[in-house]
């Protein structure tokens, strides 16, 4: 099974601080005077070219830079019949009625972990298209998301 | 000294983490994998005491009897177990084969045997399970039987699955295995087993050594 391998392994022992330094830098960039309301947005979205034609998969990573929490209730998409959230339990899947979006935190959807599941798709989600989404929140406004399709082997750590 | 670079190596994950968690929507790789990119390991595990190829016989999308044994011997052999209605990892798991065995020469690919096997029978036919495959490789070999038959087969193999029930809302939860289990063309033991996030890079660097029964 693979692991999380340090690169070069010695010589790194000096890197720490300058790293903290960078990071902490960069976070006070980001502006965290949030007065108590989630501040959200969302990356890496796609779906993988599906093999089925009514029946697909969805992954986005939704990001909360406020300093409170919120929730994702539904997910819903002029394309499809149902957009269900589910989470990964062992090797099944079981749908979820809510997903927290924590404070200064953030909730992904990747394979193999949660997931969109499209069902009743009107038309089969081709590579190279997209797939327009609202989720929908318990506190915060809707969010309109427009879903690349990748290859059906599309694999977001390498990018292709 | 190895704890301590270990430590190191989170510190630039968590690092890199927060950097991008400031950053706007640019659809960028996710930052934890250039840690383990660096690093990156072998896809497969190479057992030491290879299983032994089930000795299964179920029914292929042509509804033919088909004799596992028999069909895959002296064969390099890809086993999956998964079914259709899965929206994530089944359809990854053997898109991401199928992109690699597309790499073979065609002696090559006629030579391997993939072969799915579904973990939910009564939704998955011979004639829905070939519609499937066909969408990703009409070469791959689709089985299905009685769901009794194929979960014994599956845990000779060390792979858990479950019977499909009804969720709370009456949909039906399947379950699929979690590794693909590929046999040497010489000795027909499965001796590699690869996880849910080995992706196309990962079939297709190791194929042309499974094709020969050598480790990758």
């Amino acid at each position: 099974m693979r692991r999380v391998t340090p690169a070069g392994p010695v010589r790194l022992l000096a890197v720490p601080t300058a790293v903290i330094t960078g990071a902490v830098l960069l976070l006070t960039g980001c502006g965290s005077d949030s007065d108590g309301r989630a501040e959200l947005s969302v990356r890496a979205a796609y779906i993988p070219q599906p093999v089925s034609d009514t029946m697909a998969a969805g992954f986005l990573t939704i990001v909360n830079k406020g300093g409170t929490k919120d929730e994702l209730t539904s997910v819903t998409s002029t394309a499809a019949g149902s957009v269900t959230l589910h989470e990964t339990v062992g090797s099944s899947m079981e749908e979820v009625t809510s997903l927290d979006v924590p404070a200064h935190g953030q909730l992904v959807f990747k394979s193999g972990g949660n997931h969109l599941m499209f069902e009743k798709l009107k038309s089969k989600p081709v590579q190279g298209g997209t797939v327009t989404v609202e989720l929908h929140f318990a506190a915060s406004d809707p969010v309109e998301v427009e879903m690349p399709v990748e290859s059906a082997t599309y694999n977001p750590k390498t990018g292709h | 000294m190895r704890k301590k670079t270990f430590a190191v190596a989170a510190l630039l994950a968590a690092a890199t983490l927060t950097l991008s968690a400031c950053g706007s929507g640019d659809s960028g790789s996710s930052p934890v994998a250039v840690v383990s990119e660096d690093g990156k390991q072998q896809a497969a595990t190479v057992l030491d005491q290879p299983f032994p190829k089930p000795d299964l016989v179920l029914t292929d999308t042509q509804g033919k009897s088909y004799d596992l044994r028999k069909e895959t011997a002296g064969h390099p052999t890809l086993i999956y177990f998964g079914y259709t209605n899965c929206p994530d990892v089944c359809p990854l798991t053997m898109n991401n084969i199928a992109v690699a065995k597309k790499q073979l020469t065609q002696a090559e690919q006629d030579e391997l045997r993939v072969v799915f096997v579904t973990t939910d029978p009564d939704r998955d036919t011979p004639a829905a399970l070939g519609k499937w495959l066909k969408g990703i490789d009409p070469q791959v070999v689709g089985l299905t039987g009685k769901f009794a038959t194929i979960q014994a087969a599956a845990r000779t193999l060390g792979i858990s699955v479950e019977a499909p029930h009804k969720d709370k809302n009456g949909k039906i939860v399947s379950t699929h295995g979690t590794q693909v289990v590929a046999f040497s063309p010489k000795t027909d033991g499965g001796y590699l087993l690869y996880g849910e996030d080995a992706d196309v890079d990962d079939y297709t660097k190791d194929l042309p050594k499974i094709l020969k029964g050598a480790n990758p």
